[in-house]
């Protein structure tokens, strides 16, 4: 698994590629903690995952409960059908604001913060 | 060209010990996506029951050992006439009963892999014995699965 870090305006945009498992869902829960603390937004871009399974579902889970207790705004985009099947599987999907689009993404949420 | 042999007639039997080490993950799960997409599964089916196993090995990983590099792990595999069958074995702690428990609408970080496996597999069950703690996942092969529909688990 391979992670890093982009910023856009007051939004940090972090990139998964790879296998997400147990080897490195400490590293990405560790990431995503910190960018939750830097930034009132994190988007994660889910595009180049290719296999994740339940310990990386608990550390975005992880990550989506510390949003909430920040108050900061978490949006996945870019869920591939691999992906998708595995939030199917734990029954997950609902609880997290997803998109398609890294544009969409970024956008997402700035309607409802006016709202 | 040999015409391939119906899935249901192969036969395949493997026992593997390995440690207990998180980089052994990827080398089961490549293993056992082959396996089942050899048996008749379609890529979707194969998938979620290599993360049924992957979970299982997880589990075995995570709490029977608590991630201490000495314990080891039995996988074995061997398909049924109607069936392929895991059992993995460890010597470490016995499972947590309320974790075999997990509810599915209890929705915490964690948990989620003894879902997986219950939603997946036909068959999941624990033992504990002289030789250890078990953990048996049974999935009916394609064309006995009853909950198999149009592909999907």
């Amino acid at each position: 698994m391979n992670l890093s870090l982009r910023t856009s305006e007051n939004t940090r945009i972090v990139d998964i590629t790879g296998d997400v498992d147990l080897r490195g869902t400490p590293q990405l829960r560790k990431l995503l903690f910190e960018a939750l603390k830097e930034s009132p937004k994190v988007v994660i871009n889910l595009t180049g995952i290719r296999y994740i399974d339940s310990s990386g579902i608990a550390a975005l889970i992880e990550a989506l409960n510390e949003s909430k207790r920040l108050k900061r705004q978490f949006v996945l985009f870019g869920m591939n059908r691999r992906v998708h099947e595995v939030f199917k599987l734990t029954h997950v999907h609902p609880l997290f604001q997803i998109v398609e689009t890294e544009e969409e993404a970024l956008g997402a949420g700035n309607s409802e913060n006016q709202a | 060209m040999i015409d391939p042999v119906p899935a249901t007639e192969l036969y395949f039997e493997a026992t593997i010990s390995l440690s207990n080490d998180v980089r052994f993950l990827t080398v089961m799960r490549h293993t056992i996506e082959n396996l089942t997409a050899v048996l008749g599964w379609n890529d979707s089916e194969s998938q979620a029951i290599t993360l049924a196993l992957e979970e299982a090995l997880t589990n075995k990983i995570r709490h029977a050992y608590k991630d201490r590099p000495e314990g080891r792990i039995q996988f074995q595999f061997r398909t049924e006439p109607d069936a392929l069958v895991f059992q993995l074995t460890d010597q470490g702690e016995p499972p947590d009963p309320a974790r075999i428990d997990a509810r599915r609408d209890n929705l915490q970080a964690g948990g989620f892999g003894t879902r997986i496996m219950k939603d997946v597999m036909d068959k999941v069950v624990y033992r504990t014995t002289q030789e250890g703690n078990h953990v048996i996942l049974t999935k009916y092969l394609p064309r006995h699965s009853n909950d198999a529909q149009d592909g999907t688990l």
